[in-house]
């Protein structure tokens, strides 16, 4: 039944796609948005069985794929990507409906939304080595064309698609090689032979496989230093994709390093998952300092990806760490909540990403510095975003807190496991929660409070209005999911719980209590969001009745509205409104190292005197620096071997024969 | 430890007397704020050869701002309404679930320590928010310069609070403070006193006192919170005043709790509240007093000199749960 | 040791140690650092005073003498003469910057955390166990010694080190001999005298005493 479900999902999605390959300029919209959202809840019921029951399902068909055949298997820990891309894809389908009816829809950019979406359902399903490279291939190239499909012709987008395309072929290559050394080990490309097989592997062979699929999935899921790609194809995919590349794609980046770490590998050493820590820590900090420092409304929202992939990759090092030593039940915990972390992201960045698109198409613009004061003219998108801003920086009673508040808990009873390193990373894990909790909530401050309070800072801005219902859905589906989930995390524990134990073979998280708040029973730690949310209202309405109460004059009861205080000067405009660089100014310079601005000042003189300035011009861009520092030197040195292989080929037959023919003798002279 | 929060749960009074004693610690906060301010103002008053305002000028204070009429700036949106009360209402649950009076207040199994802390993170979000709804140079430039501070001083704060919460194994407030009763050794550990440090900092930075801020400067270059709610006027500039001095009260009742937990009323019953209202007085007191010199004798640090300060708070941070793990 | 109020005397004087070696680090007053020091020293006499008084250690108990008066008074009191003698080098004038040695100091106390905590494991006693905050002092003062630029505060530097070595000797061993602290002693005081002869020579001949400045005279 789950399996019917599953592939009927599946395959609507394909359908989706086709028929916005197929259908008419007019109607491609609606019937590819109105299947791909019933595949999703087709694929929603499929994992939502699973995920329930605890019972996986498998398919295996030989008609599909020559040779090898198609394997799926669908076990908790798969389901709950499943059931995430599905939410996600919902509400991006139901957004794109609206979306793309502004301009002429394209064929590839209809076609390409449901394409993508229906291989980031297959790849958590994939159950052998041939199924899972294939999925995997295909979203990335489904996700390459989607990025390209709206504005193939911009320099910037086609830049993002040539560094997406090069970051995901060497992943997927580190990815192929270590499945196949494990492939031929266990000779058998089934996921579940491999891991029948994964006790008589040595050491050094499984470290080798795990760094090489580390190398892959980390790339995959935007951790530093491999996340250069994420902040550039983000930005430029149209909204919906971003919604799904955010939300469900770098998801499989993390599926990934657990299902070869902890389920084909065993669990392996303690050291690799040290390492998966340690780039945690690295891409939370990175991310969100840059996030803070970012005024493109969607690269800000791209390296906040990358910083709460990086919290997430700190809960399953930190699982990792301490199922390796031993203390399974509290692993399963920590598990536990990096997954309930990973779902708050992706519900949140859906609906932060569907807002940010939503800006786009009102204001003709995603620049921080020339939005302003959209509250009034877009109200329902001002408040789906402000309630998914709110919730990734952690506010009681949304979603970040929950699971933010359950990693802390983790990571702080992971003190009693005795082991010094683990103890240092995990105490590096905090500093790293900490640090990016402030940043995060700055970053998110400056994005509510720049775009949409104020005065607006362009005509673009002053002139936007709300976009359509289908696209108000769409975002307000993700944060109503923000708010459910804030306010009763206890309702999803049960269904994550069996998700974190199939992650860990067999760990099932310890101390908790069914409940509607998170309870930790044997830990002697509980939150109760629900009455804290109570509290506020209580406490809220009190304290505006009790100003209501106050005796004073009728003519004074209502608020009046004067302007705002200039240091006495009359004119207020626009221009002299704090801007989103100036905001950021601050943490920049404190963390000026990390940053590394570059700041281009000119100032020019009056033709009268010297002393008094003519203009003054002030540039600033705050460029990646391990992309400055990393990549850049390996590019140059790329192309610097590009050229000096250039001089070989001179244009002469026999040289290109010549070339052939020493090959083919090198070749004997190996073999024999 | 094991045990302490059973004990909590074992014949623990009817929720109505534990509804009844929160409420009295979000009155006593309430109230205590203003006079705690008014207190630091009369000492620093005293320090310098003035007379100084009385104690209850804050008070007063309030009473006139509330009377006022209520002005907002032409271009704000329904935040800058918002703000004021959702910065008192978050104080308030905050007060209402720490363990200010009594080992058990409201939902004594749900007061985190986590909890407050991030609900003082949502005041200070609303406050932000308001500050660049106006859409004036000074309510952007003072919310970007608090959260900026906010931003960096998380990290000591975070810290500062696993030193404690890896000591007494849980991170429940009410558990913490039973653990330090328990077990009195605690109170002189290095790790303890080194925390202590941390969040001071961190509690001088969170509440805008010198060096981090000047609370009494009028002029608008200098000043990061007093330049966030400048469009504030009225009721609305009352709600601010009392949310920020409810939130000073607050930090310096956890920390005198935390710290020097005697006092703290574990049955709950009508007298010894009364008891333990005054002991928590006199102790916030006497850390509000000993801010309130400090002030008094060092000069505001350049806004670009604060991140020293509170790198240095984070790493005694590091250092207490380093001394901590080593001293188990 | 068994735990009770002995062994809690000595946990706050190691921590207090460790904890000024990073004062050092985050005050830029040399006069600041002075007490620092004088802290510090006191510190290490009451830690060795505890031990001498628990073991009835007669030796160990002159040493805490000589580490009062050594390292409590009179190297801090030279230091503040040379520094009251050149009001104009009060700043220590960091290369690198006070947050990001404060980061560095972070991560050097969780790395000796994790190295002497390895080492420490062999003896697992409740006073070796303390032996970190000791490496971790030295490696805060190296990191001193290696980043400020003024003659005085590299002074602070080494003698962070040694207050560091004495500590971690005092956990690990209970107690150094005492002909071998008084030696440790000596030498410092010789070092700090000498250093003291040596800025004020300095100062004689180029009016200040950063020792960035000296590679001119190498050119």
């Amino acid at each position: 039944m789950s399996a019917t479900a599953y592939l009927i999902g599946l395959g609507a999605a394909g359908a989706a796609a086709l028929l916005g390959a197929l259908l008419p300029a007019r109607r491609r919209l609606f019937g590819a948005g109105v299947l791909s959202a019933a595949g999703c809840l087709a694929a929603l019921v499929g994992a939502g069985q699973v995920l329930v029951s605890g019972h996986p399902f498998s398919v295996h068909t030989a008609e599909v794929l020559p040779l090898t055949g198609v394997d799926l298997t669908l076990d908790p820990l798969g389901a709950l990507f499943v059931a995430v891309t599905a939410i996600v894809g919902l509400a991006a389908s139901c957004y794109a409906v609206g979306y793309g009816a502004h301009g002429a829809p394209s064929r590839t950019a209809t076609a390409m939304l449901p394409a993508f979406l229906a291989t980031v359902l297959l790849v958590p399903a994939a159950a052998s080595v041939a199924t899972f490279m294939i999925a995997w291939e295909l979203m990335a190239l489904t996700s390459l064309l989607a990025l390209l499909a709206e504005h193939r012709r911009r320099p910037e987008t086609r830049d993002a698609a040539q560094w997406y395309a090069a970051m995901t072929h060497v992943g997927a290559a580190a990815i192929l090689l270590g499945l196949v050394l494990l492939a031929t080990h266990a000779d058998s490309q089934s996921f579940a032979i491999i891991a029948e097989h994964r006790r008589q592997l040595s050491v050094p062979l499984a470290s080798v496989v795990f760094v090489l699929t580390l190398v892959g999935f980390a790339s995959k899921a935007g951790a530093v230093p491999l996340h250069v790609w994420l902040p550039r194809a983000h930005p430029e995919a149209p909204s919906p994709v971003s919604a799904l590349m955010s939300g469900t794609m770098v998801n499989l980046g993390v599926y990934g390093i657990l299902r070869v770490g902890e389920d084909l590998l065993g669990g392996g050493v303690l050291w690799w998952w040290l390492l998966v820590a340690a780039l945690g820590v690295a891409s939370a900090f990175f991310g969100a300092l840059h996030a803070a420092a970012s005024t493109d409304l969607k690269r800000l929202l791209a390296y906040s990806t990358v910083d709460n992939v990086g919290l997430v990759l700190i809960g399953v090092g930190a699982a990792g760490a301490l199922a390796a030593g031993g203390e399974r039940g509290l692993a399963g915990l920590v598990l536990l909540a990096a997954l309930f972390h990973l779902v708050n992201h992706a519900l949140f960045k859906g609906s932060l990403f569907l807002g940010a698109g939503a800006v786009q198409h009102a204001a003709g613009t995603r620049d921080l510095d020339a939005l302003g004061g959209l509250a009034r003219q877009m109200p329902a998108t001002a408040v789906c975003f402000g309630i998914g801003a709110l919730a990734i920086s952690a506010l009681p009673g949304l979603n970040g807190f929950a699971s933010e508040w359950l990693l802390l808990q983790g990571l702080l009873h992971g003190f009693a496991s005795h082991s010094a390193v683990t103890e240092a990373a995990l105490l590096a894990g905090v500093a790293a929660l900490a640090i990016t909790g402030g940043l995060t909530a700055t970053a998110f401050v400056k994005a509510l409070g720049v775009g949409f309070l104020g005065q607006p800072r362009s005509e673009g801005a002053r002139t936007a209005h709300e976009v359509r219902p289908s696209m108000l859905a769409g975002m307000a589906l993700l944060a109503a999911g923000c708010v459910v989930l804030g306010v009763v995390p206890g309702v999803v524990l049960a269904v994550l719980g069996r998700a974190a134990s199939a992650g860990l073979a067999g760990g099932a998280p310890k101390a908790l209590r069914p409940g509607l708040g998170l309870d930790l029973t044997s830990l002697h730690g509980a939150i109760e969001p629900a009455l804290v949310v109570v509290g506020l209202l209580v406490a809220l309405v009190v304290a505006w009745g009790a100003l209501r109460l106050v005796p004073r004059p009728a003519e004074l009861r209502r608020a009046r509205r004067a302007e705002a205080w200039g240091c006495g000067r009359e004119l207020q405009t626009a221009r002299m409104e704090i801007t989103a660089t100036s905001f950021a100014e601050p943490l920049q310079r404190v963390f000026a190292d990390v940053l590394r601005p570059d700041h281009d000042l000119e100032v020019s003189h009056a033709a009268e005197s010297r002393y008094f300035p003519g203009a003054i011009s002030f540039h600033q861009r705050v460029d990646d620096a391990v992309e400055r520092l990393v990549y850049q030197p390996v590019i140059a040195a790329v192309g610097w071997w590009g050229r000096l292989a250039r001089r070989v080929p001179n244009g002469s037959v026999h040289r290109y024969l010549a070339f052939g023919f020493a090959a083919l003798v090198l070749v004997l002279v190996v073999l024999a | 430890m094991t045990g302490a929060l059973a004990t909590l749960g074992a014949a623990s009074p009817s929720l109505w007397a534990r509804i009844g004693t929160s409420v009295l610690q979000v009155v006593a906060v309430v109230v205590g704020g203003p006079l705690l301010l008014g207190l630091m103002a009369k000492i620093r008053a005293r320090a310098e050869g003035r007379m100084g305002p009385p104690i209850t000028q804050g008070l007063s204070d309030l009473r006139k701002l509330v009377r006022k009429e209520a002005i907002r700036a032409e271009h704000t949106s329904a935040v800058a309404a918002l703000a004021p009360l959702v910065l008192v209402a978050s104080a308030a649950v905050a007060a209402a679930v720490t363990p200010l009076l009594t080992t058990r207040p409201v939902v004594a199994g749900g007061a985190d320590v986590f909890v407050v802390v991030y609900l003082l993170l949502m005041g200070s979000v609303a406050l932000a928010l308001g500050g660049l709804d106006a859409g004036t140079a000074f309510g952007g430039m003072g919310a970007s310069r608090a959260m900026t501070i906010g931003a960096i001083s998380e990290p000591a704060l975070l810290v500062g609070i696993l030193a404690l919460a890896v000591q007494a194994r849980t991170s429940n407030l009410p558990g913490i403070v039973a653990a330090s009763l328990a077990h009195p050794g605690w109170l002189a550990s290095p790790q303890r006193l080194l925390a202590l440090v941390a969040l001071v900092v961190v509690v001088i930075a969170e509440t805008g006192r010198i060096p981090v801020d000047n609370p009494s400067t009028h002029l608008e270059l200098t000043m990061i919170h007093e330049a966030m709610v400048l469009e504030q006027a009225g009721p609305d500039l009352a709600l601010v005043t009392l949310g920020e001095s409810m939130r000073l009260a607050l930090l310096l009742g956890l920390l005198a709790n935390l710290f020097f937990p005697w006092g703290v009323d574990a049955s709950g019953s009508g007298l010894v509240l009364l008891a333990a209202l005054a002991v928590l007085a006199a102790k916030t007191a006497a850390l509000a007093g000993m801010i309130a010199l400090v002030e008094v004798s060092t000069a505001k640090l350049r806004l670009f000199r604060v991140p020293e300060l509170l790198a240095g708070g984070f790493v005694l941070a590091v250092v207490a749960v380093t001394t901590g793990l080593v001293t188990r | 040791m068994r735990p009770g109020g002995a062994l809690d005397v000595v946990q706050l004087a190691a921590g207090v140690v460790l904890a000024g070696a990073v004062l050092a680090l985050w005050r830029k007053d040399l006069r600041a650092l002075i007490s620092v020091l004088s802290l510090q020293g006191a510190a290490l006499a009451t830690l060795a005073g505890v031990l001498a008084a628990h073991d009835g250690d007669v030796g160990l108990g002159v040493v805490a003498g000589v580490v009062l008066v050594a390292k409590g008074l009179v190297i801090p009191g030279l230091l503040a003469r040379v520094v009251r003698a050149d009001p104009g080098s009060r700043e220590t004038a960091p290369l690198v910057n006070v947050p990001a040695s404060l980061v560095t100091a972070a991560v050097l106390v969780v790395l000796s955390y994790l190295v002497a905590g390895r080492l420490t494991a062999l003896f697992p006693d409740p006073l070796t166990r303390l032996a970190p905050l000791g490496l971790a002092t030295v490696l805060v003062g190296f990191f001193v010694l290696v980043t400020r630029r003024k003659a005085v505060s590299q002074i602070v530097g080494l003698l962070l080190i040694d207050n560091g070595l004495a500590l971690t000797a005092f956990l690990l061993t209970a107690g150094v001999p005492l002909l071998v602290e008084l030696g440790a002693s000596l030498d410092v005081l010789l070092v700090v005298v000498v250093l003291q002869v040596l800025a004020t020579t300095m100062r004689a001949r180029f009016g200040h005493v950063d020792l960035d400045q000296l590679r001119e005279l190498h050119d």
